[in-house]
């Protein structure tokens, strides 16, 4: 199996992790610039007697109604190209939102039952973005993930990983039967590793936990055990022990794989719904203020 | 994946979607949709629509503000509890008038300042015409729902500046410099501060060094009762040292020092009588004119009115060459005038006042006529017309009396009035129509058969002149006789303590009572009765007297019966000049010890006072020797000096009134009632009261201290308090000396008022705009403020020092109707 280098982007060409950084750097001064300007459009807006929240909502109403149109045109059907300029949009204008949402909510926070309510879905939204962004980006980031790894085809990898490693177990060295001497108890002690140690290992998806706060310790205790084992085995079996430990290895990137990539599933499971609720909540904003608003904004 | 997940999310919405409205049905009103709390002075409000005046009350009523909503009426509820003039929502609540004069100046500053980029981009972007076009809401500025300790007054400067021409960045940086600040016009009080620092007071310093001169600034100002007003302290602890006696007149040299009231202006009456002017008696001595304020009172009514035009620009004392209608003119002015002194007799001189018609007004307030009135007492009218026109009630009964060929002046020897002889008398007074009073003296009696042969010659006149002649008194009052008057209100009032004459009235009817009682007998001897060679006595005279008396009011004059004259034996002690009051002369009872002859006499009259003077068989009196009022004291002090701190006193043939001092409430009251309808050069009666009281040499001397602003040429204001804060109103800018008080250096208030000792600051009140002025100091320069108010020190923003509402907003007190029973 083929293992990531980091810093490699997601379709197209790799630009290079100096490109990489600058392009972000780009991009963040973009955000901050046009975040600031909005910002100071708001002000002026303001500083001429009108009421800058309606200013700023209405940017906030175009946003959401953009980053909402992302989804549309999923269901719709993208080609993958396609598809990948979307998310980037999607992503850069919901930093822009974060901004006009800032500015409308005046740096404050809500202070009413309703407010409350629209102020937790966006963040939910926020967050969940921010969560799904990172998620991805420490997907290319950290490489561990192979290309062509999806979440279902895990389990079906795991099993073949779990035979090979058994196999490795079972087999013997065909010269010990030759020697009448009694031999030391080398396949006697790896099969005594995979009982105590591996065996449980490649039965399932392990170490969710570790993986998910990005911790490889259950995997460093694993391989420093195969790796002690082989410094009292002949070198037969330590061939063996370094073919366990390989398998030993992809095994815990498959399981990495698994949560990252259910990880990836499920904040859709966040973002998604709780972006309807806030869209009913924001129409039903819109109603109530233009119909307190008396005719001044 | 992905359907499951959509699933979700639509799940999701409508479960919100219901939750949101179970939640508005079931929440209180509409609180669920409160955008954040009101602040804490609107805590109170429950209800939306007490300011969304759409919203309803309903749960879904909110909706009908989806619709064209009306801002206007939304702010209109602001005012339900913040009262705010009509200009409200115009930009400062200022006038359009107002307004459009600051943008004018302004627009000339604007052209030569640089406005700052973000103003440009605001005025690109979002232009204000559209926002202050429909009048600019209350909600423009105050948001609300933003919380308890929200401040609703919090505006920005640059939301400040976002309306106006001048479009500067900060005060401290191109804030336009002060346009002669702080000074909008003159000064109410006139007070040059130059002259009294560098003259009045040295001399004032040297000539009674024991004299309490101030010598700070604060001795005349502070600011302790509003902060907002460096006020300066009243007259009395700072003018009235020097300035009381200008006021009382005690320093005038020249002209009367009281204000002529009233008075009996002096008419060419010889001219009126070649031509045969019936004004009846006036007097020949008087050489006063018409007063301003009898002038406005004559103005009361239409036919008033008529006349002072038709005899303003004449010459009473010369009338040798009027015109018959300005006799007629004239003659009409004598009748109102006596008209006016009987109205200010019979009613009530409130009355009279009270109806002055001036400016449309029907009636004036009770405490106005009193001011105006300042109390002024009936016994001085009545003195006044006893004097001057002793026969006014028979005239204002009958027509004119025909005036004696010599009047006495008020200054004339005064002599004793007999005692009238009612029967006598009502029998001369009916034959001759010659007054009679009881003489002793052969000159009496020349002078009587004297004026009996003009009055017989007068009686050969037209019938109704005659009836009219007969029934009127020509004689002088004499000592003790009532004035009959012609109705029984008359006779009961107008019950002086002076002599009456005879031939009036009451007399008549006394002698009518006495000629039926068979009492009455004519005595031509010794003046009782003067019979004229054609006429019958007694029942004739009778009839003419009866006639004379007025029909409607013999049956009362019966009814009440006639003043016994005093007997013949009796004679009035001591000197008629000394004995005038019949309160003071003994009664005929106490005279001749006849206390029959007394009770007799008051019952046969029962409106008789207990101690009127008895009927007496003297004979007429001559009227030269009808007497002024008599005291019985002799005096050197003048009614003028009598007056010295002020009130009204008599004098020659003018009632005159004497300021009693600073705020005193008769001229104010006066200047107040007639300055809105004068204008300067305005000829109407109140124009002429005006410029009376306001004249340079006027008594009260309120001028030389209290300037007079010419309201747009039509109207006069005094100006009789010191700038307040109701004067401030309307003004952008407010100003608190108290913080600034403990920063000056040692020169204090001239630290920032620097006197201009050249300045020719009385010169501004030489004409009637206060807008035209000379400071008596210099402006207030922003350089000097810009010292300690600028960024990093003192505060610098707009609200410091301008005020957007500049006729403020007042919080009334409620309605509360008293709680029924």
């Amino acid at each position: 199996m083929r293992s990531r280098a980091s810093g490699i982007s997601i379709g197209g060409r790799s630009p290079g992790p100096a490109g990489y950084l600058i392009s972000r750097i780009v991009q963040g001064l973009l955000i901050a610039a046009i975040s600031g300007g909005l910002f100071w459009l708001v002000w002026v807006y303001a500083n001429g007697l009108r009421d800058p929240r309606y200013l700023d909502g209405w940017v906030l109403a175009g946003g959401m109604a953009m980053q909402v149109s992302f989804q549309i045109a999923k269901a719709v059907g993208l080609s993958p190209k396609s598809a990948l300029r979307w998310r980037k949009m999607h992503i850069f204008v919901g930093y822009l939102v974060i901004a006009a949402f800032i500015s409308h909510s005046d740096f404050t926070l809500p202070d009413s039952g309703f407010e409350w309510a629209l102020w937790m879905g966006f963040v939910l939204v926020v967050l969940s973005g921010i969560f799904g962004t990172y998620l991805a980006w420490s997907q290319r980031a950290k490489g561990r993930i192979d290309d062509g790894v999806s979440y279902d085809c895990i389990p079906a990898l795991r099993a073949e990983l779990e035979l090979a490693f058994l196999r490795a177990i079972a087999e013997t060295d065909p010269s010990a039967a030759a020697i009448d001497l009694p031999g030391l108890p080398h396949d006697a002690w790896i099969t005594d590793l995979y009982a105590t140690h591996l065996g449980d290992f490649f039965q399932g998806h392990r170490n969710v936990t570790a993986h998910l706060i990005g911790s490889q310790r259950p995997l460093k205790r694993l391989t420093d055990a195969i790796d002690n084992l082989s410094h009292y085995v002949d070198q037969h079996r330590q061939a063996k022990l370094a073919y366990i430990k390989t398998l030993v290895i992809e095994k815990d990137r498959l399981d990495f794989a698994r949560v990252s990539l259910g990880l990836a599933r499920g904040w859709l499971f966040v973002h998604v719904p709780v972006t309807y609720a806030l869209i009913v909540l924001t129409v039903l904003h819109i109603f109530v203020v233009y119909a307190f608003s008396s005719g001044v904004w | 994946m992905a359907p499951r997940r959509n699933q979700l999310a639509v799940l999701l919405a409508l479960v919100t979607a219901i939750f949101m409205g179970l939640a508005l049905f079931l929440s209180k009103g509409t609180q669920l949709l409160m955008p954040g709390p009101l602040t804490s002075g609107h805590g109170a409000i429950e209800s939306c629509n007490a300011c969304h005046t759409k919203s309803g009350s309903n749960k879904l009523s909110w909706l009908h503000g989806l619709a064209a909503a009306d801002p206007l009426a939304d702010s209109k509820a602001c005012l339900t509890c913040h009262k705010m003039p009509a200009t409200a929502f115009n930009p400062h609540g200022a006038s359009a008038e107002v307004l459009g004069q600051s943008t004018k100046r302004l627009t000339k500053i604007a052209a030569g300042s640089i406005a700052p980029r973000s103003a440009i981009a605001q005025s690109v972007a979002f232009p204000m015409k559209d926002v202050i076009a429909g009048g600019l809401y209350c909600a423009t500025c105050h948001q609300e729902h933003q919380g308890i300790r929200f401040n609703l007054n919090k505006i920005s400067n640059e939301q400040c500046r976002s309306c106006h021409v001048v479009k500067f960045d900060s005060f401290d940086g191109h804030h336009p410099d002060f346009q002669n600040y702080p000074f909008e016009r003159r000064t109410r009080i006139i007070y040059d501060h130059a002259s009294h620092f560098g003259k009045h007071y040295p001399d004032l310093a040297k000539k009674d060094p024991a004299k309490s001169i101030p010598s700070t600034c604060a001795a005349c100002h502070n600011s302790n009762a509003d902060r907002r007003v460096m006020a300066t302290a009243p007259f009395d602890q700072t003018c009235s040292s020097c300035h009381l006696g200008q006021i009382l007149g005690k320093e005038r040299v020249s002209g009367p020092k009281g204000i002529a009231f009233l008075t009996l202006p002096g008419l060419d009456v010889e001219t009126l009588k070649k031509k045969n002017a019936a004004i009846g008696e006036w007097p020949d001595a008087s050489d006063t004119a018409l007063t301003p304020f009898m002038k406005m009172m004559i103005n009361r009514n239409e036919q008033g009115r008529g006349l002072v035009k038709a005899v303003d620009g004449l010459n009473l004392h010369d009338l040798a060459n009027a015109s018959d209608d300005q006799i007629k003119a004239v003659t009409n002015l004598v009748w109102e005038i006596k008209g006016l002194f009987h109205a200010l007799i019979k009613e009530k001189a409130s009355d009279v006042l009270g109806n002055l018609n001036v400016d449309g007004r029907a009636k004036l307030s009770a405490a106005l006529i009193a001011d105006l009135a300042a109390g002024i007492p009936r016994d001085a009218v009545i003195g006044a017309q006893q004097e001057w026109l002793p026969n006014l009630a028979t005239e204002m009964a009958g027509g004119p009396v025909t005036p004696p060929k010599e009047l006495p002046g008020p200054d004339a020897p005064q002599a004793i009035p007999e005692p009238i002889q009612p029967d006598a008398v009502s029998e001369a007074a009916a034959e001759t129509g010659t007054a009679e009073a009881g003489a002793e003296t052969e000159d009496v009696e020349a002078k009587l058969a004297a004026a009996t042969e003009t009055l017989c010659a007068e009686k050969a006149a037209p019938p109704e002149d005659a009836a009219a002649e007969s029934a009127t008194a020509e004689a002088e009052p004499d000592g003790g006789e009532e004035m009959p008057s012609t109705d029984e209100e008359s006779l009961a009032e107008i019950k002086g303590r002076v002599p009456l004459p005879t031939g009036t009235p009451r007399a008549i009817k006394a002698q009518i009572e006495d000629a039926e009682a068979g009492t009455a007998e004519a005595k031509p001897e010794g003046g009782r009765e003067t019979l004229c060679a054609e006429e019958s006595p007694r029942a004739e005279t009778e009839a003419q007297a009866k006639n004379a008396a007025g029909e409607s009011d013999t049956a009362q004059a019966e009814t009440e019966g006639g003043i016994e004259a005093p007997s013949a034996d009796q004679q009035p002690p001591g000197n008629t000049t000394e004995q005038f009051d019949d309160l003071l002369f003994p009664t005929g009872s106490e005279k001749a010890g006849q206390p029959e002859e007394a009770e007799a006499a008051s019952q046969a009259d029962g409106n008789t006072p207990p101690d009127a003077p008895p009927a007496s068989n003297t004979t007429p009196v001559d009227p030269q020797i009808q007497a002024a009022p008599v005291t019985g004291i002799e005096s050197d002090v003048d009614p003028e000096t009598w007056a010295e701190y002020g009130g009204w006193y008599r004098q020659d043939y003018t009632i005159y009134y004497r300021p009693t001092g600073h705020k005193d409430k008769f001229i104010q009251s006066w200047l107040v009632l007639t300055g809105p309808q004068a204008p300067k050069g305005g000829t109407s009666p109140a124009a002429a009261v005006f410029d009376y009281l306001t004249s340079k040499d006027a008594q009260g001397s309120c001028k030389k201290c209290h300037s007079v602003d010419d309201i747009r040429g039509k109207a006069r204001v005094v100006n009789f308090s010191p700038a307040s804060v109701q004067s401030k109103q309307g003004r952008f800018t407010n100003f608190i000396h108290e913080p600034h008080m403990g920063i000056m250096d040692n020169r204090g208030c001239l630290t920032c008022h620097s006197l201009e000792k050249s300045s020719p600051y009385l010169k501004s009140y030489e004409q009637g705009n206060p807008g035209k002025f000379s400071a008596s100091f210099g402006a207030v320069k922003k350089e000097l403020c810009q010292t300690c108010h600028t960024s990093g020190e003192a505060r610098q923003d707009c609200l410091l020092c301008h005020k957007y509402h500049v006729n403020g907003a007042a919080t009334p007190i409620m309605n509360t109707k008293i709680p029924a029973q």
